[in-house]
């Protein structure tokens, strides 16, 4: 407990994952996770397919923030968006094969 | 104070009200509180070496000429623990300021850790006062250098709602950070401080000091590794630093997950997220979390208690 992990971390934010769909829903304990600030979508989407979170191997995920798609780092749209890292950010996680017309009704 | 750099504080008559509130709120625990500590702050042990006896803990150095001249005969050259010596104690309350104390907008209602960290100050502070325990200061912290709501050498607070006012009136919970360096490095300076003004007023009083941090816990995890050393340096100086987590898990509707099941993911050197319990890293030895108010006498009280022996062991 006492030696530093795998690697320094840098900043960290707290983040919410939801999702409307039911056959992907995260136990209520696993719903909160502190995750690295620079994380994007990519990132995002390993640690939810992860055994300790879905255990779903490597379903591509899109996440929503404040109803539009996250395209850049956590720390980016927080910056953006006069944020800062005290911030509980809510994150919609969708599955990612989804039709444009779709993506633009957002 | 009129200083450019000053935070906004709270509006007074809200604040007023606020103190008025958690006043009623608190008044029976910080009766149970204040009937523990009594047991517990009030020494037992004698602790103070005098007199002078056959055996005993250390040498008189005074007798020991004597000693020596009587041909080893007036062998009474040892001290033994025999005077309780009295305490005095300097406590410092450090209260989180941090955003993620309150609520999306701001808010400290019943449900954020913000609102149970004022709680606690006033159920604390006002304890400490009823049993006269010594000084209490009350140290802010957040993104930048800890504030001074309170200091240890004014009078107490809890005497007025005026005064009592005043402090909640510095607390917004608005900082963009939560530096626990900063903290503990203004923590270390107050008491070094603390112990400058207490060896040039009193005589022969045993002085304590204990900080007690008021927060939900969230510190950037990289910060951890930094605290240990500060902590020892803490530990060194025989301050205690007790760590109290607010951890209002509040109804459904907040649905803020417990400190005790945060995860936090790390990306390895091969890109694989590895997750970890957030408090495994958690770099304070004494820490209690505290889901309601009711929770805090016993739990304080144990903890001190338990300390207390340990270092009088
Ligand atoms: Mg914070």
């Amino acid at each position: 407990m006492d030696e530093p992990m795998a690697d320094a971390p840098g900043a960290q934010v707290r983040v919410t994952f939801t999702t409307t769909e039911a056959d992907l829903e995260l136990p209520e304990s696993k719903r909160q996770l502190l995750v690295p600030a620079d994380i994007r979508r990519y990132g995002l989407s390993r640690v939810l397919n992860s055994e300790s979170m879905l255990d779903t191997g490597s379903i591509p995920f899109d996440f929503l923030v404040n109803g539009s798609f996250l395209r850049t780092s956590l720390e980016d749209y927080l910056t953006a968006n006069g944020l800062s890292v005290e911030t509980n950010l809510s994150l919609q996680y969708v599955r990612s094969l989804i039709p444009p017309v779709y993506e633009a009704s957002f | 104070d009129t200083h450019l750099s000053s935070p906004p504080l709270r509006d007074y008559t809200e604040s007023l009200t606020l103190w008025t509130t958690l006043q009623t709120k608190t008044q029976p625990l910080s009766h149970s509180l204040a009937a523990h500590l009594r047991l517990i702050l009030t020494p037992t042990q004698a602790t103070k070496l005098s007199g002078t006896f056959r055996t005993g803990k250390r040498l008189n150095i005074k007798k020991i000429i004597p000693y020596i001249a009587s041909g080893y005969k007036r062998d009474k050259i040892w001290m033994r623990r025999a005077v309780p010596s009295k305490r005095a104690y300097q406590i410092l309350l450090c209260v989180d300021d941090s955003a993620s104390m309150a609520g999306a907008l701001g808010e400290i209602d019943g449900e954020t850790p913000a609102h149970l960290a004022l709680e606690s100050l006033v159920m604390v502070a006002r304890a400490l006062a009823v049993l006269e325990a010594g000084s209490i200061g009350v140290l802010g912290f957040g993104s930048g250098e800890p504030f001074l709501a309170h200091s240890l050498s004014d009078p107490p607070f809890t005497a007025s709602a005026d005064a009592g006012a005043r402090v909640l009136q510095k607390f917004t919970f608005r900082q963009e950070g939560t530096d626990m360096v900063r903290l503990l490095r203004g923590v270390v300076e107050r008491f070094r401080e603390g112990r400058l003004m207490q060896s040039g007023s009193s005589g022969g009083e045993e002085l304590w000091q204990l900080a007690l941090v008021l927060s939900d816990g969230l510190v950037q995890s990289r910060e951890h590794a930094l605290l240990r050393p500060l902590l020892r340096e803490a530990l060194e100086m025989r301050v205690m630093v007790v760590f109290i987590v607010m951890d209002d898990a509040g109804p459904a509707k907040t649905k803020r997950t417990s400190v005790l099941d945060l995860k936090e993911a790390r990306f390895g050197p091969d890109g694989v997220p590895v997750i970890h319990r957030y408090l495994d890293s958690f770099p304070f030895p004494y820490y209690l979390i505290v889901h309601h108010l009711a929770d805090l006498p016993g739990a304080l009280a144990g903890l001190l208690r338990s300390w207390f022996a340990e270092v009088n062991a």
